[in-house]
């Protein structure tokens, strides 16, 4: 047992501080709440594929590190403090990369993994798995991929695809087996495609935040080759959500407004007692104390969840329960901020009047995503009755 | 990062929990509860035998030179059993006090009757108005005749004093060139000592102490003049840590119950716990312990390492208050009626949830603690 890192593990999350002290330095990004998977930028996806950041836990034989996920889970952590613009790779490594190892073709792997874990041009995805009717009830998917020769032909509609506009290929989940009688959860299949495949369309849907982050994506009679498929036709779901097991519980799901979170302290500390009523100050010690606690025991929750992957684990229920957790910890902090600054938590950033770099009115708008998206809350808590506790479906 | 737990852990969590299924089963329990003494004479001497009642003290005095981690778990045993005992105020408070201030001469003649279950020890911690006040506390010491003092003052919620072969209770010496509080060892039977047996809600036995001009030997000052707050304050945070083992030990029978209820009891032609509403709230149970079990197992490790804990200790106290509670309202909610009536145990682990709580430290204070770590 031990709750500290290694000497190792520290010296290497020095070594990413000091990588992102000196990026933040020459002006490459600047750190600031909005959208993590935003399109990102591939020159700075590049610089960590330098350093063997991308793909970091998948085997050598595939370009990978072979590192654990707690190292894998230090690294994260420094990204996401300082929200660090990784958009460009982060599906592909967090999502498509330990998919395609588990249940990809040889050639998917040779021809997908090593260019991903480069930042190579041409790699980005995106991910389409929810329909107008299949949002929680994924099963219910109806976008088909019909067989034709040494080809799959796409109909159908995917809708909230996050970055679809800038992607380059798309991981979708669409129907295989037609037969109105076959298992609704054996009837589907994992496809990769090219999204210049002619047929598709990709409309942006304009979010709450006022970004075209998320999209519409259209179908109509696109051809995919066969060799697309992703592990077997018809054992989709099954893929999908043995997968999720791996990917739900990362720090993104705790640190996508910590900035804020930061500067909120920091706002406190800078804050002259005498000018604020002792009364509120002592409420605001103590609900930002609670926040903190949320925040230490949702770090503890990601970290368990990391280590229990390298114990060779799968972290069904606590992946579910972290991403539960993490993310309404996330919701508490902007209602939080915005009741100690009060009326200016409105006013967006570009303006002197803007509080806390305008990080807060960007993470009220971005705030009731936080907990839909890659499964809703209440999904979460289901996976965790019925899987974890064993409570009965019927 | 390492979660997993040691194999010297692992052996202590085993041997307890089937010494307590066997030895502590709730019938037996509720027995044990209704006894003049509150506690078991025979179990106490079985634990004895099993070396947990000196688990942490030194070899040299019978102990068993365990760590702070396997006090942890078998705390935690004792808590999911809700063993009545003093093992809490006698091994966990008193053994470590004594061993920490005391001199040789004291450690040698008490520690090895404490740890052999032939004397117990208890400690006064809190003062008549009810809070821990071992920093400056309302109980007087005046000097008389002979190096001799007299107490005087009011101590609440003592636990198992009746039984009690020593109180360890902190005083202020009237006119003392030091104005440091200063640790006494008073004999129960002392004349001016009023011991007067509360009602309260675990039923746990628990007396308030009335002293009035009670003598004490001045050699039986413990630690020194003007130590006893800084004795009391070293091992106040292991204390504190141990007290969460046993609420975490409370949750997770509280857990187990009330999952077992809900597979069981069938409403509407199917299971309590086939309802999406029921599931939710299992759901808000199951996060209660888990995140509970990571907060304070951090904590207990911080500590058992000699690591800086201040910040990880209140967060684990203010948390583990709070999930227990929540864990014992979704407990009685899901249980219905029978949860309400005196045969079922709910009620035993919701009133121990209470007054854990209301011991070393409300969530208000330990979260006032977390921002004075943050500066804020």
């Amino acid at each position: 047992m031990r709750f500290t890192f290694t000497e190792a593990q520290e010296a290497f999350r020095a070594e990413v501080r000091e990588f992102l002290r000196s990026e933040i330095e020459a002006g490459t990004f600047s750190t600031q709440c909005g959208d993590l998977i935003q399109p990102g930028s591939r020159e700075f996806s590049q610089k960590l594929a330098e350093r063997g950041w991308i793909g970091m836990t998948w085997p050598r034989e595939y370009g990978g590190q072979g590192r654990p996920y707690v190292e894998k889970a230090i690294l994260m952590e420094e990204l996401f403090r300082v929200q660090a613009p990784i958009g460009y790779h982060f599906l592909a490594d967090r999502q498509v990369g330990p998919a395609l190892i588990h249940f990809g073709s040889e050639w998917q792997k040779e021809h997908f993994l090593p260019r991903i874990v480069r930042a190579d041009e041409g790699v980005a995805f995106c991910l389409l798995f929810s329909e107008p009717n299949a949002g929680s009830d994924l099963a219910g998917v109806t976008a088909t991929a019909v067989r034709d020769g040494d080809d799959y032909i796409v109909n159908g509609q995917k809708v909230w695809t996050s970055a679809a506009h800038a992607a380059d290929y798309g991981w979708l989940l669409a129907k295989t087996d037609l037969d109105s009688s076959a298992n609704r959860y054996e009837s589907a299949s994992e496809f990769i495609v090219d999204m210049k495949t002619p047929g598709i369309t990709v409309r942006p849907i304009v979010n709450m935040a006022g970004q075209s982050h998320f999209n519409e994506v259209f179908f109509e009679n696109a051809r995919i080759p066969a060799k697309s498929l992703v592990g077997e036709e018809n054992a989709g779901f099954k893929q999908i959500m043995a997968q999720m097991d791996y990917e739900r519980a990362g720090l993104e799901r705790l640190m996508q407004n910590y900035p804020l979170f930061e500067q909120l302290k920091q706002h406190l500390r800078d804050t002259d007692p005498s000018e604020t009523p002792e009364a509120f100050r002592a409420w605001a010690r103590d609900q930002v104390a609670q926040l903190e606690i949320e925040y230490g025991i949702g770090r503890l929750l990601c970290y368990h969840t990391a280590w229990t992957i390298d114990q060779g684990k799968a972290p069904t229920a606590q992946a579910a329960m972290c991403k539960a957790f993490c993310t309404q910890y996330e919701q508490r902090v902007n209602d939080m901020a915005s009741q100690i600054l009060g009326p200016v938590c409105q006013i967006r950033r570009g303006v002197a009047w803007s509080p806390l770099r305008g990080d807060l009115a960007e993470s009220l708008l971005w705030g009731p995503s936080y907990t839909l998206q890659g499964g809703s809350v209440e999904v979460l808590k289901n996976i965790v009755a019925l899987r974890g506790l064993g409570l009965p479906r019927k | 990062m390492d979660f997993g737990m040691d194999e010297q852990t692992a052996i202590v969590r085993d041997t307890a929990r089937k010494f307590f299924r066997e030895q502590c089963p709730s019938s037996r329990m509720r027995e044990i509860l209704a006894t003049e003494e509150g506690y078991s004479p025979e179990m106490w001497r079985q634990m004895a035998e099993l070396g947990w009642l000196g688990l942490v003290n030194d070899e040299s005095y019978g102990g068993s030179g365990g760590t702070l981690f396997d006090l942890f778990t078998l705390v935690e045993e004792m808590g999911r059993a809700l063993l009545p005992s003093p093992f809490f105020c006698s091994s966990v408070l008193s053994g470590p006090l004594i061993e920490e201030a005391g001199d040789q001469d004291l450690k040698k003649a008490l520690l090895p009757q404490m740890i052999r279950g032939e004397k117990i020890l208890t400690v006064a911690l809190l003062g008549g108005e009810g809070r821990p006040d071992f920093d400056d506390p309302t109980l007087r010491a005046h000097p008389v005749d002979g190096g001799r003092y007299e107490l005087t003052g009011t101590r609440l919620l003592v636990p198992f004093a009746h039984v009690a072969g020593g109180i360890l209770v902190c005083a202020k010496i009237e006119g003392a060139a030091s104005d440091g509080p200063t640790l006494f060892l008073v004999d129960p039977n002392t004349d001016g000592l009023e011991c007067v047996p509360l009602d309260t809600l675990t039923k746990e036995r628990t007396f308030a102490l009335r002293f009035n001009r009670a003598r004490v030997d001045g050699d039986r000052i413990v630690g020194g003049l003007g130590q006893g707050g800084a004795h009391m304050g070293h091992i106040w945070p292991k204390a504190t840590v141990l007290k969460c083992a046993e609420m975490l030990g409370g949750m997770e029978r509280v857990v187990e119950m009330t999952v077992a209820h809900v597979k069981e009891r069938h409403q509407f032609g199917r299971p309590l716990g086939a309802l999406q509403a029921v599931h939710h709230a299992c759901f808000e149970m199951a996060t209660c312990l888990e995140t509970t079990r990571l907060v304070t197992t951090q904590a207990a490790w911080l500590l058992s390492q000699g690591l800086p804990a201040a910040k990880d200790l209140a967060m684990a106290k203010a948390w583990c208050n709070d999930a227990y509670k929540k864990c014992a309202a979704i407990g009685h909610q899901l249980h219905g009626a029978i949860g309400f009536t005196e045969e079922h145990d709910m009620h035993l682990y919701s009133q121990h949830a209470k007054a854990s709580e209301m011991t070393f430290g409300t969530s208000w204070h330990h979260r006032s603690r977390v921002a004075d770590e943050l500066g804020i």
